[in-house]
């Protein structure tokens, strides 16, 4: 029976790491950016939901709605101020040099958090959980309200992301440019606004992520960062551009993160990621859904 | 056209690189001499504590606020007919800022003491930097018995120490019926490794009966259901929590998610002295309720007339109940300006001097410190403690329940479940 509760609280986090990854993958398909303050929309997220929800007492279908255009909102500024005159200054797509974008969005980064730490405080902000039951009990399974309800809901909106990116008209524009954004163009794509909307998209999804775990981990000026690097280890294990390979990359990691740390040592929760992304790059670098040369 | 003397020309670079020469010779010495605090100005003290994550910042607060009402207790009499003036910097909780910053106090600020870490690992990192210059280093937080263990002369110690706050404990759980097996949960820093491993010493002498297993838990982790888990399935009859806040807090709710606790069959025992933070009912819920808490304040508490002040002021800048912190703070501000008293000047030999035979009311009892090597090397012995219960939730420290203190034994039946 603990091996059922294991795979259950290992699918309820993978689909918050899921969330996280499948934005970041988005980012590089299009852009080929390594965006590392993803992190910080999770971040903002979380804040957004506590604050909105706990401080001013507002209904909370209204503070998740809230995390995520604030989380929409700060990633098409940074599309539009930091990551747009990238590549704009190059008319060639090739010639844009990656590090620009690491250091660019690693500065963010940092700027981001320090900024939280400077305005909101240092403070933890723990939010208000989704239902009042505290937890549901199944047979032997025991799984926290919160933790099932946010769950079930994150997995509603990756269903409902991947029906986006994978049916949509939107969605359709977002592959067609991750293929080939020249290629695009010259169809008629407007490859700076699909740009703008593969960053709202992504920063939405993480804010969302970061406002549906607050009432378990508390908002705080570096709570982005655990999760930022899970989804690192997840693009690569799922296949960096690849969306599906996002989801069940996260699905998986959560799943061998709860096994790992029940069966082997909690101590060495973290580590497990680290390990699968070595074991991928060793072995699969183009990861499970990847492919192994993107360029058309 | 302007006209350019030739001689002026040539002596014009001449004199530009005397003068940056003078200028650079003169920073040169500035940099390299250590500065010395004037006679008659204020008297500068150190202060390293967290002020931004990943370290413990709402304890760097409290240390903040208690050594900022000293000061202004101490600063109406003065001291050698000089004020104290305190110089913080912000370890983040991480020993090697920690290392930096009393560096830069030293080195840069001049200060002639240094206070405030309530972090052991930092602790551990400053302590060697107080020691090689031969500052007196007052050690208001730090729990570890390696931070006594190191023997500096410069260190003093005027807290609590791990394998006093596992007695504590274990005299307690010694007590307590049923109890046949305990899981604590220890963050893996200095402090909470310190602090389980003498918890199980203790328990292995006293207790021998319990069986007593630790783990070690990441501070910076965010989910701990695995080990939560783990918990749930062992069925203990106690567990104990070792850790700071916002781990502390998030391991506490997710105890809470699992039904580990509150429950009728385990127990919740927190050796963190979490309690009177002022966060605390903001961010722990129904997992406080029914558990045990070690802390080094209570109301109940006797406190001397510094004390009551310390409290009284508290309660006025900061509309709290003061937690141990800012007592503890106080003390150690106080320690450090009546060492410069009888001292007679800020000397570190001399305020070490001082220290060393020092018997000063504090704020909760008469400070006093030990020569006897090992963990009790000068360390105060008789610092106070408390045990008690919260058995409502959003209760204020003053009505929780009493369980025990040093001297008086557990009152059992008081406790609820």
């Amino acid at each position: 029976m603990m091996t059922l509760e294991l795979i259950l609280q290992g699918l309820v986090m993978g689909v918050f790491y899921a969330m996280m990854g499948i934005g970041l993958t988005l980012i590089f398909g299009i852009l080929k950016v390594v965006y590392f303050a993803h992190g910080e929309s999770f971040m903002v997220g979380a804040y957004t939901y506590a604050l909105i929800a706990a401080l001013l007492g507002l209904p909370l279908p209204i503070a998740l709605a809230s995390a995520v255009v604030v989380g929409a909102l700060l990633a098409v500024i940074v599309e539009r101020l930091l990551i747009r005159p990238l590549y704009e200054k190059f008319g060639d797509w090739q010639q844009m040099r990656d590090e620009y974008a690491i250091i660019v969005t690693f500065g963010l980064s940092l700027f981001l958090i320090n900024a939280a730490n400077q305005f909101l405080g240092p403070y933890p902000y723990h939010g208000p959980a989704l239902t009042d039951i505290a937890r549901f009990q199944f047979g032997d399974i025991i799984i926290g309200g919160h933790r099932l309800v946010a769950g079930l809901l994150g997995l509603l909106i990756l269903g409902g992301a991947l029906w986006f990116i994978q049916r949509s008209f939107w969605g359709k524009q977002i592959r067609a440019v991750a293929q080939n954004r020249f290629g695009a163009s010259i169809a008629g794509i407007d490859t700076r606004r699909v740009s703008a909307l593969v960053f709202m998209l992504s920063g939405g999804l993480a804010a969302l992520s970061g406002a549906l775990l607050v009432p378990l981990f508390h908002a705080q000026p570096d709570v982005g960062m655990v999760p930022a690097l899970k989804s690192f280890v997840i693009v690569v294990l799922g296949g960096m551009g690849s969306p599906i390979g996002a989801i069940i990359g996260g699905l998986i990691l959560g799943v061998l993160e709860s096994f790992g740390a029940f069966y082997v040592s909690y101590a060495y929760r973290d580590t497990f990621a680290f390990v699968i992304l070595i074991a991928v790059l060793l072995l699969r670098p183009q990861g499970l859904f990847g492919e192994r040369a993107r360029e058309v | 056209m302007k006209r350019v003397s030739p001689v002026a020309g040539a002596l014009m670079p001449t004199t530009s690189k005397r003068i940056a020469g003078i200028a650079a010779a003169a920073l040169l010495t500035a940099g390299l001499a250590s500065p010395v605090a004037a006679e008659d100005g204020p008297i500068p003290i150190g202060l390293s504590l967290t002020q931004s994550p990943p370290g413990a910042v709402i304890q760097g607060e409290e240390v903040l606020r208690g050594h900022l009402i000293a000061r202004d207790i101490i600063n109406e009499e003065g001291v050698l007919d000089r004020e104290i003036e305190l110089h913080v910097q912000d370890s983040q909780g991480i020993p090697e800022r920690g290392r930096s910053a009393v560096e830069r106090l030293i080195e840069r600020v001049g200060v002639v003491a240094l206070s405030g870490q309530h972090q052991s690992s930092v602790c551990l990192a400053e302590i060697d930097v107080a020691n090689r210059h031969n500052i007196p280093y007052m050690n208001t937080n730090c729990w570890s018995d390696d931070v006594r263990a190191a023997g500096y002369p410069q260190v003093f110690n005027p807290n609590i120490y791990n394998s006093r706050v596992a007695e504590a404990m274990g005299e307690a759980i010694a007590q307590l019926e049923g109890i046949e097996s305990i899981h604590a949960l220890a963050e893996n820093t200095d402090w909470g490794i310190g602090q389980a491993e003498e918890l199980g010493k203790y328990l292995a002498e006293h207790a021998p009966d319990i069986a007593y297993r630790h783990d070690l838990l990441d501070r910076e982790a965010e989910d701990f259901t695995p080990v939560v888990q783990r918990i749930r399935s062992d069925q203990p009859d106690m567990v104990v929590a070792i850790m700071l806040p916002p781990a502390a807090y998030i391991l506490m709710n997710q105890l809470a998610e699992q039904g580990v606790v509150p429950s009728d069959d385990t127990w919740l025992f927190e050796g963190g002295g979490l309690f009177s933070y002022p966060d605390f009912w903001d961010n722990v819920r129904d997992s406080a309720v029914n558990t045990i808490f070690f802390d080094l304040y209570h109301p109940e508490m006797p406190l001397s007339a510094f004390g009551e002040r310390v409290r009284d002021e508290y309660v006025e800048r900061y509309d709290g109940t003061p937690s141990r912190l800012v007592f503890q703070a106080a003390d150690s501000l106080l320690l450090i300006a009546e060492a410069i008293r009888i001292a007679g000047s800020t000397d570190g030999d001399a305020m070490i001097e001082a220290l060393q035979g020092i018997e000063l009311e504090g704020s909760r009892g008469v400070i006093t410190f030990s020569d006897e090597p090992g963990v009790l090397y000068q360390q105060w012995v008789d610092t106070p403690y408390v045990t008690f219960q919260v058995t409502e939730l959003d209760q204020a420290l003053e009505d929780t329940v009493f369980v025990s203190a040093p001297g008086v034994e557990v009152n059992i039946e008081a406790l609820a479940r």
